[in-house]
């Protein structure tokens, strides 16, 4: 009974991944062996569950973005410009640093280049931007997912009326024969714009692939590296160092998230592996 | 001082973190414009820092002690001192565990519920949920960001989880009512 009242009130620690090594694996054997307290450590890791789930995802708006991204760019001309404000001295070191000052301006274009182009795109869409925080979330154990399935039909029945849209997810390999590259996981919903999305997971080669879905009355793809491929318009962004594709297709908006090679068009194996598709995959891959 | 190279890095690491800085934020200030003109001051004090972290040590807590710093002193200058330190002292615990019998069907709340149950606990209980809960910090990072031992992190957020579980079973058993 002690034990169980010591288990207990490390159950909160535990949870919070706040115990190592021996601590932890106390808990675990008493719980693998004591019902009553597996029961409490459910009806918390539930309660908990409940709580992360429920969290708004906020993203910050566009125009939030630009300006953040114009005071850390500012930042960076900053310094160049305390090294070519420095006054002129008549000492050994002077044309070392006029040569620095000189050197750092010839490269200012260049870095502040790179800092738009590899950090999150400013053009990005919010909805984009959504998708690749998703991802990020549900990869740090924060959005776990609600329903768990290899089976499309099992996850699209699961949207039934939880979205104010048909969610059809593609039985590709089945209905081709191909080797499984892929491995569907299962959805979750996620909450943006005052609406309800669905968000699928997949994992291939050990990496995860996140497909988010909304009504196009909701999202409408805009902003990266527009690129055309079978009558659609796909655009492209890095955002945070994943790679991040939407696009519309008849009413429905879709993210593909994932930190694959090759602008994520490996992503989109997911639907379209197979000689039949080439047509759409050539024009992503890279130039 | 920082090379060229160093706060370029720097910027790119530290724009990951945007979101959830625009999500504390809110839950600080609860105003969208207030979020926003936070997240900025957050970045401006950031970037004219002498010393910053590694990128990929604990840069997104140090973000997050500037925001609150910088919330602190708004708040001051309105002359209403901030409330975030009162509720670690009241009352007895409440017995995490034992007190809402009703927990175990709080996965089938709405998802609104929940949301809104956060909203409507105190600043102190909202924050300290948004640390642990939503941003995923250990206990130490909190403390780090609310500056506090890490006793208090642990006993405040016993607390907010109780009040938050009370909340949630009220409505529960309100909602239970309605339906008979």
């Amino acid at each position: 009974m002690q034990k169980c009242e010591d288990i207990r009130g490390r159950l909160t620690l535990y949870l919070d991944n706040e115990l190592q090594g021996d601590e932890r694996g106390m808990v675990e054997a008493h719980l693998s062996e004591c019902e009553s307290c597996a029961a409490i450590f459910a009806r918390e890791l539930n309660f908990l569950n409940a709580v992360r789930e429920s969290a708004a995802l906020h993203v910050a708006p566009p125009e939030l973005r630009a300006k953040v991204q114009r005071i850390l760019s500012e930042g960076v001309s900053g310094v160049a410009g305390v090294e070519e404000r420095r006054p002129r001295r008549a000492s050994r070191v002077s044309w070392l640093v006029a040569a620095a000052a000189a050197v750092l301006l010839l490269l200012l274009p260049l870095l502040v280049w790179r800092i738009v182009k590899q950090s999150s795109t400013p053009t990005a869409s919010s909805f984009a931007l959504m998708a690749a925080e998703t991802h990020l979330r549900h990869m740090r154990g924060q959005l776990p997912l609600e329903t768990e399935s290899a089976n499309p039909q099992e996850i699209s029945s699961w949207f039934l009326n939880k979205v104010n849209f048909s969610v059809k997810l593609p039985n590709y390999q089945e209905s081709s024969g191909q080797e499984k590259l892929y491995m569907l996981e299962g959805a979750r919903l996620v909450f943006f714009e005052k609406n309800y999305t669905a968000y699928v997971a997949y994992r291939m080669k050990e990496r995860p692939i996140s497909l988010v879905i909304t009504s196009d009355s909701v999202a409408r793809p805009s902003g990266g590296e527009e690129i055309q491929a079978r009558g659609l318009t796909f655009h492209y962004n890095a955002i945070d160092g994943l790679k991040v594709l939407t696009w519309s297709d008849r009413g429905l908006t879709y993210a593909l998230v994932s930190d694959l090679e090759e602008r994520g068009q490996q992503s989109c194996i997911v639907c379209h592996e197979g000689t039949k598709d080439r047509d759409l995959l050539e024009p992503l891959k890279p130039h | 001082m920082d090379g060229l190279v160093e706060i370029v890095e720097f910027g790119q690491a530290a724009m990951a973190h945007i979101d959830a800085l625009y999500g504390y934020a809110l839950a600080l200030t609860r105003n969208m414009t207030e979020a926003e003109d936070l997240v900025q001051e957050t970045y401006l004090r950031a970037t004219s820092a002498a010393h910053r972290p590694d990128a990929d040590s604990n840069l997104k807590s140090w973000l997050f002690v500037i925001m609150r710093n910088a919330w602190l002193n708004q708040l001051r200058h309105r002359n209403s001192g901030p409330k975030f330190v009162e509720l670690d002292t009241d009352g007895p615990r409440v017995d995490q565990f034992q007190e809402n019998p009703h927990v175990v069907y709080l996965r089938k709340l709405e998802r609104e519920q929940v949301q809104h149950a956060i909203e409507s606990l105190p600043d102190a209980y909202r924050e300290i949920i948004v640390l642990r809960d939503i941003e995923g910090f250990t206990y130490q990072e909190i403390a780090t960001v609310l500056d506090c031992p890490a006793g208090t992190v642990m006993s405040r957020l016993g607390r907010a989880r109780g009040k938050l579980r009370k909340l949630l079973s009220t409505w529960q058993d309100k909602a239970r009512v309605k339906a008979v």
